[in-house]
């Protein structure tokens, strides 16, 4: 039964008075208030043009397009939904998504910092809203402005580890944030399109004050500044460029046995654990259950593989790891190992990351260890002394430390 | 000679409309997701409204006036260089900062934050203002193999 809308009322003609309601003027707010930056004319930078801003635009749209492409694949490999899956191969595919992801965050600085200033007369426009549909706008773009720069602060901050500033758990707020700025990205796309149509296809006189930065001199500026952001950091999964990264917040050859820590033995509080003489390592099957200690492991066939430790926060650093393979470790319960998937815990009592669930293409792959040596040296106790699951392709995080029980399931 | 041919502008607003109604459908899931998430907490709110107001008001006002400022202070000539060097350090500066404040060291784990992130923050500035005085110094080489100034063109002295 429908009351409210009178006969012959449309969804269509609902819709339109409802956009035209929109749409209305709102009433003009007293002119007294426009003062300061408010005033015309307030700004007066000859470089601002909108084929600036596109250019800047175009350029951002793609790096977050890059962040948020890569992000996504991190947050899927580490909470896998049931339609997801990853290969092991190739090895270092993760380091390559993961470093591009963190190396394209910190470029976007200077990328967002002059495309924000390109527009900043605009936060002060006048009248603030002509009607309802424009403010809607607005805040849309605000939520656009706030969620990109909490992608960059939030991801600054925690590559540098400081969390204190952040009242939220990174990982939880750095995902939710992304959809929101990727949303307010579309959506602003779709408002400005016409904008940047006209200002990329018609010429624009490259005007500017006399001495001052013309616009090719900007782009080439905000150009720079990123390569020189890329350069100081990128080392940290280049090694290569090690020497030139000052502002790395790792080295990759640099830590117990020339490898990076994350999480330590003492911040672990496995320390005594893991020198325990009655430490066994279980292996549970469906069938059976198998203990191993330190001796048995290393009496099963051992393989030495050469893999990346890949860390989310974008470094990464290669070690050559001496083991058994996981699979061996699976067919010992009597699960197939070409298709099995394997629940690996630590010593760790608590931690988010105490856990994790190797997939089959990981469990199945020869170069999945349960390693005991780094280097050809007994782990490190930070490294994950007694043994350590290690898997190419896959980030830091998910290669369990302190393994002390594996469950082996049948892939279904 | 027909009628203008309208099909192009009309794609344009589908696809206009079909943005707009995407991109509000994604940030609708990013709110509900949001909430939905135990680990985001109030605490994410608070910092997505911090960093925009820290941003738009202090930040960037901060960095037209020293932009300004630069503008009063140094000759018409190198201005453009001057500014140029000044966006890329401080861009460098908002990567460096909170490595070079150190916070995120802990004392067992000395891998990380390795390095002395302060005298590296002053190498790439020297870097930087160098570059910039080389710079500087081959475009008054240009202008002055190109011959006298431009008479058109504003003292340099303010």
């Amino acid at each position: 039964m429908v009351r409210d809308a009178g006969p012959g009322v449309s969804p269509a003609d609902l819709l339109r008075r409802g956009v035209a309601w929109l749409r209305q003027p709102l009433p003009a707010p007293p002119v007294a208030l426009r003062r300061g930056p408010l005033r015309r004319g307030a700004f007066d930078s000859k470089l601002r043009s909108p084929r600036l801003t596109s250019l800047l635009g175009l350029a951002l749209a793609g790096a977050f397009t890059v962040c948020f492409g890569t992000g996504l694949i991190s947050h899927l490999i580490q909470h896998p939904p049931s339609w997801f899956w990853w290969p092991s191969r190739p090895v270092g595919l993760y380091r390559v998504t993961q470093g591009l992801h963190v190396a394209t965050g910190l470029a976007c600085v200077p990328l967002l910092g002059v495309k924000l200033w390109s527009v900043y007369p605009r936060l002060f426009a006048w009248p603030p809203a002509r009607s309802l549909a424009h403010a809607i706008e607005r805040a849309s773009i605000a939520a656009l402005v706030a969620a990109a720069l909490f992608q960059l602060v939030s991801g600054i901050f925690n590559i540098a580890r400081w969390y204190a500033p952040m009242p939220f758990f990174f990982t939880a707020g750095h995902y939710w944030s992304a959809w929101l700025a990727i949303g307010a990205l579309i959506a602003h796309i779709g408002v400005k399109l016409p904008i940047v149509r006209q200002a990329l296809t018609r010429p624009t006189p490259d005007r500017t004050a006399a001495g001052g930065l013309t616009r090719r001199g900007l782009l080439g500026t905000v150009g720079a500044a990123a390569g020189v952001i890329t350069l100081a950091t990128v080392g940290q999964t280049v090694a290569p460029l090690a020497p030139v990264s000052v502002l790395a917040p790792r080295r990759p050859g640099t830590g117990p046995q020339r490898l990076p820590v994350n999480k330590t033995a003492a911040g672990a509080g496995v320390r005594e654990a893991i020198f325990d003489s009655a430490y066994r390592l279980s292996v549970v099957g469906p069938a059976r259950t198998v203990s191993l200690s330190l001796n048995d492991l290393a009496g099963l066939a051992q393989h030495t593989v050469v893999l990346p430790i890949s860390c989310v926060e974008g470094w990464s650093s290669t070690g050559t790891w001496t083991g058994v393979r996981l699979r061996d470790l699976v067919a010992l319960t009597g699960v197939d190992p070409d298709n099995a998937e394997a629940y690996v815990e630590s010593l760790q009592t608590s931690g988010r990351y105490r856990a994790s669930t190797v997939a089959p293409p990981h469990t199945r792959d020869p170069f999945t260890l349960v390693a005991l040596r780094l280097g050809g040296e007994p782990l490190h106790p930070d490294h994950g002394y007694p043994a350590r699951l290690i898997a190419p392709n896959r980030p830091g995080v998910l290669q369990t430390k302190w393994v002390s029980r594996i469950t082996a399931r049948n892939a279904s | 000679m027909g009628l203008p041919d309208h099909r192009p502008e009309r794609v344009v607003k589908i696809a206009r409309r079909c943005l707009a109604a995407l991109g509000a459908l994604v940030m609708a899931y990013a709110m509900i997701g949001a909430l939905a998430d135990a680990d985001v907490r109030p605490g994410a709110l608070i910092f997505l409204i911090g960093v925009l107001v820290a941003h738009d008001g202090l930040l960037l006002p901060l960095s037209i006036a020293a932009g300004v400022l630069a503008g009063r202070l140094v000759p018409l000539r190198q201005r453009a260089v001057v500014k140029a060097a000044l966006v890329v350090s401080l861009a460098v500066t908002i990567v460096a900062f909170p490595l070079v404040l150190g916070r995120g060291r802990a004392a067992d784990n000395p891998s990380l934050l390795p390095l002395h992130y302060g005298r590296g923050l002053l190498e790439i500035y020297a870097i930087i203002w160098a570059t910039a005085a080389v710079a500087g110094g081959v475009q008054a080489l240009h202008r002055r193999r190109a011959g006298p100034p431009d008479p058109q063109s504003p003292p340099a002295t303010p």
